[in-house]
């Protein structure tokens, strides 16, 4: 926890004071933050860090510690590099959150938990977060000292990228949990046409025609909804080929817009990994693809999924 | 332009570039680049059949490449003179163009460039501004999507001369869009390109907005704006008259752009700030309205005229409020957008001022200058026995200075502005400055620490800012220690070192050594010459041993009273802590080396009379305060 002087008076200069929040009076409030960030327009309407910039300044407290701003934003930082007047944006949350913890205040967010039944204390978990959420305590268990993974509440965001690392199943995230995400795995037969998998990130379709386009698709193509595609355990990949599904491809953000920071890269290496060992053992042949869209891409998932298609029927005509 | 072309005494050389500038105000030397077109201005009387059959298209700059020009084309339908000028990165050499002239024969293919040497009395520069290229702003798209344009884009595409002769097409299928929107401050209010803003987009998009209002009424326009800006008279009435008309005004600074890739329209992601939420409006095109930025060649112009650039890349003027048509460099004048972004009413109130200050230097039988200028010992000069040096004219801020090797240095007394880098710089002291010779500050010196100088927080302050700031200090009734004495020089440059050392020679108890901030500074690069010798100075007193805080260096300006007396309350807390015995002592410790070092300025003339000088004054003191009251 950062020191804070003892000069500072205002919530401005408490802000201020931790690293990160400096810069904060820089904003003439032109609103470029809000218009890039896609929290607003996916999940919470009263998001919007301007307004939270600008109750730090007028030493509106408890009103910025109750803002879900303070609480939503994920530092993806697609913010920073537009904003005028470079204010490093999240930094400031990150540093109202801070406060809000130290002054009692919680995170409501929907976070994973350990099942320390199943946790090995292996700390991959530790080594994957990008929020340092996890972290490994020792404790005394049927007079045994053991190690178990811990989750601050607060920090964690709720991307799920620890539950696809863990090698004991031992993290989940009510909604996403390995079982729940599983039993999404499964497309009917259908004659003739290939059959597609498509995990779909929840923040890399800006668009709403993107989003209600995935949903137009007739039943072989299974779209399954994930808040990032670090949440993707290629076991999920291989699962569906095991159940004669064609191909599966991952929709992820473009590798510097990840809402969960590292999430998409993490994927890509993790993809990257699976088509290397698929090919290996000569049963790739594209039929598991990761694509990365960015922001502007819009009506790019419509090609994505249709050359997929086309890519998969191609290949079972070949067969 | 035209009348300017045909008026008996202007002359006016375009396709020419101003090479080399020498001289001084009143006596300026040009060296003229004189392009070569191919084409004799006094034969070709402007017909155009050379353009016609000349087989070679390309894109034509001066439309933004919407349209073709040929290789032997004018620049603008309007440019002045009207001459033909041939590209010769695209010219194939058919020499059809030359059939074509026939009998005017003004077309010579040998012709090369050519360079002439002009005097004149005063130089205006007027350079103008360029555009910000908002293709690096990848939020907006501009380059990838088609319908997205620039406000110069526009400009032509608006244009009933113009390639589309003035009908606005969209550039992805050549529809007149339905809707369109403006987006403000791109590149500009923003600290990524350009931090500054750049003063009359928000008019020129309001011009804009009505402009297409009046041609196309049914059209839907929106202004993203982040604040609208009309400062000038007729201004707000103007915004208003534009708001009447249906115009839009949105504010909120869009972050995004993404494009329907089917119809190839835009979505504008914006905050409406009124709203409170993000709004995704569709528009068939984008206007973008870019900053303005300067020149890119500004860095050539600012060398070949010994002109200064304010932050950001504009030129300097003299002083922001009392001299802003002048540069630091005398009978070199500044008119327009050069300067500082700005629209037309100011540009031609600027440029008109620019000519009467350039006027009058011209009309001059005599000139005017600082009297506080440099004069050059010869004797004294090493560099006149044969040795290497120059250190002088390197210190020079206005290059006023000429050396050559072997010879001592001529200052031409009418660039020379009088901060003395010069006079403090050189090493052997055979430099002085009128009015503030080595005698006269050092009488000065003497006569502050002749009683009790351990006592003393002696400063040098430099006449445009700290000295302002002291004043400033007196007036704000600030209080600051009594055992305060100021001695005043032109710039930081002035310090010499040997004034330093004879200081604590002298046994002063603090040394302040302050000048303008690095922008500030009077004298263009005066106080970095100041600035790099109180390093030294703070240095080599560290080495010594001396205790910090008796030697300070401060920069404050005329308008932080309360800091200069901060800073003296400071330093007089230094003394304060140092027991009386032991600053004695340090003081006696120092004394030789101090003498040493100030050896060299005991010998220039005058130092003798000024010396006694300094002493009578002191005793005078002596016996007034020791008579009775």
């Amino acid at each position: 926890m950062a020191v804070h002087s003892p000069q500072a008076q205002t919530f401005a200069d408490q802000v201020r004071a931790i690293p990160g929040g400096e810069h904060l009076e820089m904003c003439y409030s032109c609103g470029t933050c809000v218009s890039k960030c896609m929290i607003q327009q996916k999940v919470e309407p009263d998001y919007n860090p301007r307004r939270l910039l600008h109750m730090v300044m007028m030493d509106m407290r408890r009103e910025a510690f109750e803002s879900p701003t303070t609480w939503l934003c994920s530092a993806c930082d697609l913010c920073y590099p537009a904003c005028p007047q470079e204010i490093h944006i999240s930094g400031v949350i990150g540093a109202v959150k801070e406060l809000a913890v130290e002054a009692g205040y919680e995170s409501a967010l929907e976070t994973v938990s350990v099942d320390e039944s199943l946790c090995s204390g292996c700390g991959i978990c530790v080594m994957t977060c990008p929020y340092e959420a996890p972290h490994l305590v020792e404790k005394e268990v049927e007079g045994e000292m053991d190690r178990f993974s811990e989750v601050d509440a607060n920090a964690c965001m709720g991307c799920g990228i620890c539950v696809a690392a863990c090698p004991m199943g031992a993290i989940s995230r009510p909604g996403v949990s390995n079982e729940e995400v599983r039993a999404q795995i499964g497309v009917p037969q259908s004659s003739g046409v290939p059959r597609l998998v498509v995990f779909v990130c929840d923040w890399s379709l800006r668009a709403d025609a993107d989003v209600r386009l995935l949903e137009s698709y007739p039943e072989n193509v299974r779209v399954i909804h994930i808040p990032c595609t670090g949440r993707i355990d290629p076991e999920m990949a291989l699962l569906a080929l095991r159940s004669k599904i064609d191909g599966v491809l991952v929709c992820g953000c473009a590798p510097n817009e990840c809402h969960y920071k590292r999430g998409t890269v993490v994927s890509s290496c993790k993809i990257g990994l699976l088509n290397r060992m698929l090919d290996q053992m000569h049963i790739g042949d594209g039929r598991v693809r990761f694509v990365q869209i960015g922001t502007q891409d819009q009506g790019r998932i419509r090609a994505e999924v249709d050359g997929m298609l086309e890519h998969l029927a191609a290949g079972k005509e070949a067969r | 332009m035209v009348d300017a072309a045909r008026h008996p005494k202007i002359d006016v050389r375009t396709y020419t570039e101003v090479e080399r500038v020498e001289g001084f105000v009143g006596n300026f030397k040009v060296q003229l680049r004189q392009k070569s077109r191919y084409v004799y201005e006094d034969r070709c009387n402007g017909c155009g059949e050379c353009a016609d059959v000349c087989p070679i298209e390309v894109p034509n700059p001066f439309e933004l490449c919407l349209a073709p020009r040929r290789a032997i084309d004018v620049a603008m339908s309007q440019a002045v003179p009207l001459v033909y000028n041939v590209d010769m990165e695209s010219c194939i050499e058919c020499y059809k163009c030359v059939d074509a002239c026939g009998e005017l024969d003004a077309i010579d293919f040998s012709m090369e460039d050519k360079l002439v040497w002009e005097d004149v009395g005063s130089v205006v520069v007027a350079t103008g501004f360029d555009h910000f290229d908002p293709s690096v702003m990848t939020e907006y798209g501009y380059g990838r999507f088609p319908n997205v344009i620039t406000a110069i884009e526009m400009e032509r595409l608006n244009n009933s001369a113009g390639p589309t002769a003035g009908n606005l097409m969209r550039p992805s299928d050549g529809e007149n869009p339905e809707n369109l929107a403006i987006i403000n401050c791109v590149g500009s209010r923003d600290k990524r390109f350009n931090p500054s803003c750049s003063n009359f987009c928000c008019m020129y998009a309001i011009k804009n907005a009505v402009l297409l209002k009046q041609t196309y009424p049914e059209m839907d326009l929106s202004v993203y704006y982040i604040d609208i800006r009309t400062p000038s008279k007729g201004y707000e009435e103007f915004y208003n008259r534009a708001r009447e008309m249906g115009i839009r005004f949105i504010q909120g600074r869009p972050g995004l752009i993404t494009e329907d890739p089917d119809t190839h329209n835009l979505i504008v992601h914006s905050e409406d700030r009124d709203l409170g939420y993000v709004t995704e409006h569709e528009y068939e095109m984008v206007m973008l309205n870019q900053a303005a930025v300067p020149q890119p060649d500004v860095d050539t112009v600012s060398s070949v005229l010994n002109i200064t650039q304010s932050p950001g890349g504009w030129f300097m003027e003299y002083h922001p409020k009392l001299r802003p048509l002048d540069t630091p460099t005398d009978g070199v004048f500044l008119a327009g957008a050069c300067q500082g972004p700005k629209d037309i009413p100011a540009s031609v109130a600027q440029g008109s001022g620019a000519a009467a200050r350039a006027g009058r230097v011209v009309h001059a039988e005599e000139w005017e200058i600082e009297p506080t200028i440099a004069v050059v010992w010869e004797d004294r000069c090493i560099s006149a026995q044969g040795k290497k040096c120059g250190i002088c004219s390197r210190a020079c801020p206005y290059g006023a200075i000429e050396y050559e090797e072997g010879k001592a240095p001529n200052v031409i007394t009418a660039k020379c502005h009088g901060c003395g880098a010069c006079v403090a710089e050189c090493p052997h002291n055979a430099i002085t400055q009128l009015h503030f010779t080595d005698a006269q500050i050092l009488a000065q010196l003497q006569t502050l620490l002749a009683d009790k100088p351990e006592e003393k927080i002696l400063a040098f302050r430099c006449h445009w800012c700290s000295y302002g700031g002291a004043d400033m200090a007196g007036t704000s009734h600030f209080e600051y220690s009594s055992n305060e004495r100021g001695i005043r020089v032109m710039c930081s440059a002035r310090m010499d070192a040997d004034f330093i050392y004879e200081a604590f020679r002298l046994g002063a108890g603090a040394v302040l050594f302050s000048g303008c901030h690095p922008q500030d500074c009077h004298y263009i690069t005066g106080q970095r010459v100041g600035a790099h010798r109180a390093e030294r100075l703070l240095k080599r007193f560290e080495r010594m041993g001396m205790t910090p805080g008796r030697f300070r260096v401060e920069w404050i300006s005329a308008a932080q009273g309360d800091k200069y007396a901060r800073v003296i309350n400071e330093m007089q807390e230094v003394l304060d802590s140092i027991p009386r015995e032991e600053l004695l002592k340090e003081i006696e410790e120092f004394r030789p080396e101090m003498a040493k070092r100030a050896r060299r300025m005991r010998e220039v003339p005058q130092i003798e009379e000024a010396s006694d000088f300094a002493e009578s004054i002191a005793d005078a003191r002596r016996t007034r305060e020791a008579e009775p009251a």
